[in-house]
């Protein structure tokens, strides 16, 4: 149920101003941490700023978009409404420089796809990503637990499908409209635009989902204000219906909003980045893999002094049981 | 008996003398009461069989038949008067179980001349490293006997006392038959009454004395209870075993169901029944009857849709003006 869901509780933001204050927080927060050195004035060119953050999660969700088309085989919507949330969720607390976008997008598919209950293993699912496998397959499992623990472990997402098909139930039952089906295009083309924007942190999924209804009845040249008014929501509801009718309208202005990156400004914000991300994150940088080198290392010496101080254990233990040091054969005389 | 049983050297069977023992000595081999008298006047000399020098007095009665099992028994006895230790000397169970398969082997060896030396020697190391073990383990074993002898005493006693106590009501009982017919025989000679009345009244009489001792027939005398009826003895010899005790009742209060509170936050979704009788089923895929093994039915699927539709409509955060 969502009003009890960690969804509601710490991932539904009140608005669209505390979104942005946290985003600028940590934003702030990796450019106190790596730019001690630079100068202030020169930070704005090096570092890139909350607003080209956002320009750049908004392109890259595009992306996760296409990638979740393509992916063979085809997966359920479910998994790409998730991965969206988790990737969304993500970059509330995290910076776009810390972690780049690219490798956090496979990692959220690839973490929605198993919470969602889509069934691939990690090789039929890097055969989905363009470009080195094996260093894709790294990339994802190791950005896995990360992403977890960003999420807070938080995984469970409510996604406005569901709600759509209840509402639909319930308006073929209830409300007098001939085939509601007809309406589905509208709605899938109203929920994966939505997805493009940040209503899915500010609303329920059941208002995205009356919103994405309600929207495409008007496309289609139908009234439900009737059966929200008198139907849905009923006499005992009535009180309900400016905040419903509030949420609906604002959902539709947010998504009515949304319009895709201009090219140019994202291929030029992604050199930007390439320069002042997270070089100890950054799987091809040299830090990167010294540090890498380091923890293998270090795991291979405890492996060894474990497998020694066992191995010492089991032949003192057997020298006890038999009581004797060394048994002599009798030709050894 | 078998008849058939012979010693190995005079060949005497069981047959022609019933009062044939066979005797045997470590080496395992038998011999008969008088070859062992014959052969080992002296005191000491070798197996007519395998030649192993013997004592004569090691020599016991053969019990089994299979001098094979004799010979084993015998060795497993003089192995575990030294390999004594107790599970209790031992940190985990692993450890005592294969402290108890060495012994079986340390056995097994001896019987079968495996390893004879090799074996003798380890005995001896064992011995020389568990010296104070084994002897606390003896005396722990003799204090076990002494406790159980104690008891098998106390009982004879007890069976003793009472068979005694038996015995001297019998002849009380016999002397007072013998006296009331004498007295009444004595009333018949002298009396100048009814016989017939008087032959009554000493019926009745003596129906009373019976009756007078049967009531004060002495209660058995109280023994004294030194052992639970599980054979636990009372107060002494319990050692090791400790009862732990009884967990205090908990005084925290009972606890009490409360049904879940189910947050909705929207307009209520149509009950159970409702689903079916308002038609909402109609529209939604009908259950296979796979699905339906497994314990779904269309309804499950029909009231989350519903549910999910409507929860959380009422939705409104806390915001302060717009949205944007």
């Amino acid at each position: 149920m969502f009003p009890s869901s960690t969804q509601l509780k710490h991932w539904t933001f009140s608005s669209e101003p505390e979104l942005q204050k946290y985003r600028e927080e940590s934003n702030a927060k990796f450019i106190a941490k790596h730019g001690v050195s630079v100068p202030p004035e020169e930070v704005p060119e090096i570092f890139l700023s909350p607003a080209e953050e956002r320009i750049l999660v908004h392109s890259y969700e595009s992306h996760l978009r296409e990638f979740c088309k393509r992916f063979t085989p085809a997966m359920p919507r479910a998994v790409l409404g998730t991965a969206f949330h988790y990737f969304k969720r993500f970059y509330v607390y995290n910076s776009v420089m810390d972690y780049h976008p690219k490798e956090i997008l496979v990692t959220c598919v690839y973490l929605a796809s198993k919470v969602e209950e889509f069934n691939v293993s990690i090789s039929q699912f890097v055969a989905n990503v363009k470009g080195d496998r094996e260093k894709a397959t790294d990339i994802i499992l190791n950005n896995e637990l990360l992403l977890m623990q960003r999420l807070q472990y938080h995984l469970t997402v409510h996604n406005p499908y569901r709600p759509v098909e209840g509402l639909l139930i319930d308006i073929k039952t209830r409300a007098l409209l001939n085939d509601p089906e007809r309406l589905r295009p509208a709605i899938d083309d109203f929920l994966e635009r939505s997805y493009m924007t940040d209503v899915c942190l500010l609303f329920p999924p059941s208002q995205i989902a009356l919103a994405a209804v309600l929207q495409s009845a008007s496309s289609n040249r139908e009234n439900l204000d009737s059966y929200v008014t008198g139907t849905l929501l009923g006499t005992p509801g009535a009180e309900r219906l400016p905040g419903l009718i509030d949420a609906v309208r604002n959902i539709r202005m947010i998504v009515k909003a949304s319009e895709p990156v201009n090219r140019e400004i994202f291929a030029a914000l992604n050199k930007k980045l390439e320069k002042c991300r997270n070089q100890e994150n950054n799987p091809d940088s040299a830090i990167y893999k010294k540090r890498m080198q380091e923890l293998l290392d270090d795991d291979d010496e405890r492996e060894a002094r474990k497998y020694e101080k066992i191995a010492l254990q089991q032949k003192t233990s057997e020298d006890q049981l038999v009581g004797i040091t060394r048994v002599l054969s009798p030709s050894a005389s | 008996m078998d008849m058939d049983i012979a010693c190995p050297r005079c060949k005497t069977t069981k047959y022609r003398n019933p009062s044939l023992k066979l005797m045997v000595n470590v080496c395992g081999h038998g011999l008969c009461e008088s070859c062992v008298d014959l052969l080992f006047l002296k005191g000491s000399g070798n197996c007519p069989e395998c030649g192993v020098a013997l004592r004569r007095s090691n020599f016991r009665v053969q019990l089994f038949e299979d001098s094979n099992v004799e010979k084993e028994v015998d060795i497993r006895r003089r192995v575990l008067r030294d390999f004594n230790k107790k599970e209790e000397d031992f940190s985990s169970l692993r450890e005592y179980n294969d402290y108890l398969e060495e012994v079986e082997t340390i056995i097994f060896n001896l019987v079968n001349n495996v390893d004879q030396l090799e074996t003798n020697k380890k005995i001896e190391k064992f011995k020389k490293e568990n010296r104070e073990l084994i002897l606390k383990n003896k005396a722990r074993a003799g204090r076990e006997e002494a406790e159980l002898e104690a008891l098998l005493e106390e009982e004879a006693a007890q069976e003793e006392a009472r068979r005694a106590q038996i015995a001297m009501e019998e002849k009380e009982e016999k002397r007072r038959k013998i006296r009331n017919k004498e007295a009444l025989i004595d009333e018949l000679m002298f009396s100048t009454g009814n016989a017939q009345s008087i032959v009554r009244t000493f019926a009745e009489s003596r129906a009373q004395d019976a009756a007078a001792l049967a009531q004060a027939a002495p209660a058995p005398v109280p023994v004294k209870a030194t052992q639970f009826s599980t054979g636990i003895q009372i107060g002494r010899g319990s050692g090791h075993i400790e009862f732990l005790p009884v967990p205090r009742a908990d005084d925290t209060p009972l606890f009490h169901y409360e049904a879940p509170q189910r947050l909705f936050d929207g307009p209520s979704p149509p009950s159970w029944q409702e689903v079916d009788q308002l038609g909402y089923l109609a529209h939604i895929r009908g259950a296979s009857d796979e699905e339906r093994a497994g314990g779904y039915n269309s309804h499950i699927g029909c009231l989350r849709a519903l549910e999910d539709a409507m929860a959380g409509l009422y939705y409104r955060a806390n915001r302060e003006g717009s949205v944007f």
